[in-house]
């Protein structure tokens, strides 16, 4: 099978890879591109997992093929902190809250709700609490329970707020 | 101090910039891809297998078959199951290793350049099978001349596991009471459902172990397992846990441990020395691992007039599936705790385990208590019904305290908390309070709120889960520190904690770091953790039974212990190391069950407050109180975050999920009909009250609380939808089609 060349931002850099026409993104951006912030819960569509903002979109990167993703912007969990990315310089207000708020235990749901939760607060800086269930209705956790976590977006729409 | 504080979580950043490695993630550079290959039968014998083709695939390494398991056989607790089924099986097993008793018994593992390549390798395996009968619930399996699953056992019965308990004379305990309920129970199969499927690596580690990177939940038994089948001393096997993405028992049994570790030593013998890396898919995961046990309880309970209880028959039969897994043990969890923490003067209980052609039953978060419990508590909330008695009166009547004989008619260990925890309970969730009108709600957003049809009711269960293994298993733990710090320091500067325990989402390793931190003196930062990798630690036991915390605790202490004499002696480092062994248990007397069978309880009561709409059927639950005597809070917020999350799966197991099987296979193993709790179906409000009666032999007076807010939720919650329409259920899940089904066969 021939590989497809696909260019397009992820994180905010310009990216290209090669991947099979039949690759889901969220295989590329694991296997291809090293970032397995994205995980797999299902495959199906149903967890959120693997959640990632495509043009500024939640998109389950397991629904999409790879090529689809040719001069799209993308952000997965790994673009959220400012900075060189990973580990800790400057972690997202949501990143923070997430973790002051033990709104995670096993934390494999964590990326998904960090960037659903991100897309959210940028077009919705003062979310009701039903509008953060509503726009998290996608992404599953079998850990928290989820009190917490709808407890810290809150508190990261008010930190983002009030940071403005 | 650290112990009581909750201090953030090492491992959160990490988790929240997508830096941790699960066992999914870390895929080497050139790593090989397995695919295992289920049988994808009920019930057959393999007649023949041939893996020639396969081989031909492009692509494809290697197919490893029951003819590489030197030790055919393998099982958590009884070795009742073949590594891979197979016709020319060379090595040695009890079973009978040519026979599929499940859908998911593996039979070949594929190893290829790619995941695709293994994929097509896997469907290209010819074999022919020859079907047996099936037997695919428990009445199939009881029935006269049923076939049997496993006749290599000897026994003429697929109740494979007898439990009994003879206490006093019923006839006499039921002739003295006032009011007799006699009811039968359906408890429904439960998916674990963590986030993460199953995925491992393995390879030969430079020091020649075959080493198998993977999460579980007890690496010393993980370690134990895949070492007999490979036919290896233990210390040639080594086990690594990487972060864990959820277990909750669901990753206690082996799952793609002995697949990995065959085809790495086969490999390796061939001159491949790549790792070889596995994952499941979600559909692989529910297919192939093991589930909670369903099952029937038939109770019948007896009380006087003022509801003070007299006598108690239960026959407790539970679905073990087709191979043990801890199916006995979870049997005898639920043959104690069927009659819940009261003083029951005369009792006879029978509890059986029960092979059929289906997927095993075994641990999960509550082990045996959920199902006991929701037969005892609905028993009890019905008999207070009957006899017109507060439910909450009722139990404090009859609840176990301190110096009381629990049902095992041996002394219940010391701390029996029942009375404050319920009395507690009903006084957080304001039981003198008439309930509010209902709030109008709509399940779905696109219709409009129902306002007429709404009832509000309330409910109440209470109970204990012991805390460790019970019934005679030889429990401990293992722990080692190390001091360090220069020669004429006073105090150490920094500590290390090496400690197999599992973290698997719960905080395990804060939790023990901040014990250690107490018990050296050195501050929580600079206590330095090496957790979960059998090179390094003892044996730890499993991350299961509400256990981790206390024995850790207790290890750790007396590591620590250990560390301060050699720091005294003016070693430097200084270097402690501990095996804790709590009090010992006992195994239940064949005949009348008496026997000790535990050493440390933990007591929960909840109360849950809903809303029905009766022309839909959909439950709203609006209140949780839900009360737990922890013993000592280690850490506050992981204790509550325990309690929320297990409130959450317990309202899935109550309310949604709904696993369906036909001819013995798993029919919706996927998200999108196996409804797990999402954020819009979750209780409005859970109120988590922390109660701390130290336990005398708990670390810093700590018990363990990961299990007990599941176990009482749905005996609870359906007793809030009798309050609220005057129905009782007597299985679950009480999806809205239950729900409406049960309002109209009542019109009727
Ligand atoms: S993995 Fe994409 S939605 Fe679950
Ligand atoms: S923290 Fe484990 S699934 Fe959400």
């Amino acid at each position: 099978m021939s590989r497809t060349h696909i260019t397009c931002t992820v994180n905010g850099e310009d990216t290209d890879f090669l991947a099979n026409p039949g690759t889901s993104l969220l295989d590329a951006l694991r296997d291809e591109l090293g970032l397995t912030g994205a995980k797999e819960g299902c495959g199906t569509g149903d967890c959120g997992a693997c959640s990632v903002l495509m043009d500024g979109k939640v998109t389950c990167a397991c629904l999409v093929f790879a090529p689809e993703a040719q001069g799209r912007n993308l952000l997965t969990v790994e673009g959220l902190s400012s900075g060189a990315g990973i580990s800790g310089d400057h972690l997202h207000p949501l990143q923070q809250t997430f973790l002051e708020g033990a709104a995670l235990q096993c934390g494999v749901c964590t990326p998904g709700f960090l960037v659903a939760a991100k897309a959210l607060l940028d077009h919705n800086p003062d979310p009701t609490e039903s509008e953060i269930r509503y726009a998290l209705a996608g992404n599953l956790c079998r850990c928290t329970g989820y009190d917490k976590i709808i407890r810290s977006v809150q508190e990261a729409a008010v930190q983002l707020r009030s940071a403005k | 101090m650290s112990v009581g504080q909750s201090p953030l979580r090492h491992d959160a950043a990490a988790k929240t910039d997508g830096s941790i490695e699960y066992a999914g993630d870390t895929v080497p550079a050139g790593a090989l891809q397995a695919v295992v290959v289920f049988s994808g039968r009920a019930h057959a014998r393999m007649l023949l297998m041939s893996t020639d083709s396969a081989l031909a695939v492009p692509g494809v390494v290697d197919i490893i078959t029951a003819a590489d398991a030197p030790v055919n056989e393998y099982g958590l607790t009884m070795r009742d199951q073949p590594a891979l089924v197979g016709v020319d099986h060379t090595g040695a097993a009890a079973v009978d290793a040519a026979v599929s008793r499940w859908e998911a018994d593996q039979i070949a593992v594929v190893i290829a350049e790619t995941r695709a390549a293994a994929t097509a390798g896997a469907a290209a395996i010819e074999v022919e099978w020859e079907d047996l009968p099936l037997v695919d619930n428990i009445d199939a399996a009881l029935a006269p001349k049923a076939p049997l699953v496993h006749p290599e056992n000897g026994l003429d019965t697929n109740a494979y596991h007898h439990l009994r308990i003879r206490k006093g004379d019923p006839d006499f305990g039921f002739a003295l009471a006032y009011a007799v309920i006699d009811e039968v129970y359906e408890v429904p199969h439960q998916e674990h459902a963590y986030l993460q499927p199953e995925a491992g690596t393995a390879y030969i580690d430079n020091e020649g172990r075959v080493t198998i990177e993977i999460g579980g939940q007890w690496t010393s038994e993980d370690r134990e397992q895949v070492a007999h089948v490979l036919g290896l001393p233990e210390d040639r096997v080594r086990i690594i846990y990487k972060a864990i993405g959820g277990a909750f028992g669901g990753k206690e049994d082996m799952s793609i441990q002995i697949a990995l570790g065959l085809a790495a030593m086969r490999l390796a013998e061939r001159g491949e020395h790549r790792p070889i890396h596995c994952r499941w898919s979600r559909e692989e995961s529910i297919v192939g691992h093991h589930k909670r046990h369903r099952g029937r309880i038939r109770i019948r309970l007896g009380a006087t007039h003022d509801g003070t209880i007299t006598a108690l028959e239960a026959d407790v039969d539970l679905d073990a599936g087709a191979y043990n897994y801890t199916s006995n043990k979870v049997l005898g969890n639920a043959h104690v705790s069927v009659a819940g923490a009261y003083r029951i003067p005369h009792a006879r209980i029978d509890s059986r385990a029960i092979y059929t052609t289906t997927v095993p039953g075994g641990a999960f978060r509550g082990f045996g208590g959920p199902q006991g419990h929701f037969a005892i508590e609905s028993a009890v909330n019905r008999l207070a019904a009957e006899l017109g008695i507060d439910p909450v009166e009722m139990r404090l009547r009859n609840a176990l305290v301190d110096g009381d004989d629990g049902i095992t008619q041996t002394v219940m260990p010391e701390g029996v908390s029942m009375r404050e925890v319920i009395t507690a309970c009903s006084l957080q969730a304001e039981l003198d309070e008439a309930l509010p009108d209902p709030e109008p709600f709509s399940p779905i957003a696109s219709l409009p709120s129902a306002t007429t049809s709404l009832r509000r009711g309330r409910g109440f269960a209470a109970g204990f889960k012991n805390i460790g293994f019970s019934f005679g298993f030889p429990e401990r733990c293992e722990a080692e520190i190390v001091l360090n710090g220069n020669p004429n320091d006073e105090t150490p500067t920094s500590a290390e904690l090496f400690h197999g325990g599992a973290e698997v989402g719960q905080g395990a390793h804060l939790a023990m770091r901040q014990m250690a931190s107490d018990a050296t003196g050195v501050s929580l930062d600079d206590v330095h953790g090496h957790f979960s990798d059998t090179a390094t630690s003892g044996d730890p036991g499993s991350a299961s039974a509400s256990r981790l915390t206390f024995m850790a605790g207790n290890s750790i202490l007396g590591a620590a212990e250990e560390a301060e004499k050699a720091w005294r002696e003016g070693d430097r480092p200084a270097r402690g190391f501990f095996r804790y062994t709590p009090p010992p248990t006992e195994a239940l007397d064949p005949e009348t069950g008496t026997g000790a069978p535990n050493f440390c309880y933990g007591y929960m009561a909840q109360c849950i407050e809903v809303t029905v709409d009766v022309d839909t059927g959909h439950i709203r639950v609006d209140r949780v109180t839900s009360t737990h005597d922890v013993g000592k809070a280690i850490n506050p917020a992981l204790v509550r975050g325990q309690i929320e999350g297990a409130v959450v799966q317990a309202h899935g197991y109550a309310i949604s999920e709904d696993l369906q099987l036909a001819d013995g296979f798993i029919t919706n193993p996927r998200f999108s009909s196996y409804l797990i709790p999402g954020i819009g179906d979750i209780p409005l409000q859970v109120d988590s009250q922390i109660l701390e009666f130290a336990d005398p032999l708990g670390p810093f007076g700590a018990r363990g609380v990961a299990e007990m807010p599941f176990i009482t939720y749905t005996p609870a919650l359906t007793a809030a939808v009798h309050d609220a329409t005057g129905l009782w259920f007597n299985t679950f899940p009480l999806t809205p089609s239950r729900v409406l089904g049960g309002l109209q066969a009542a019109e009727e």
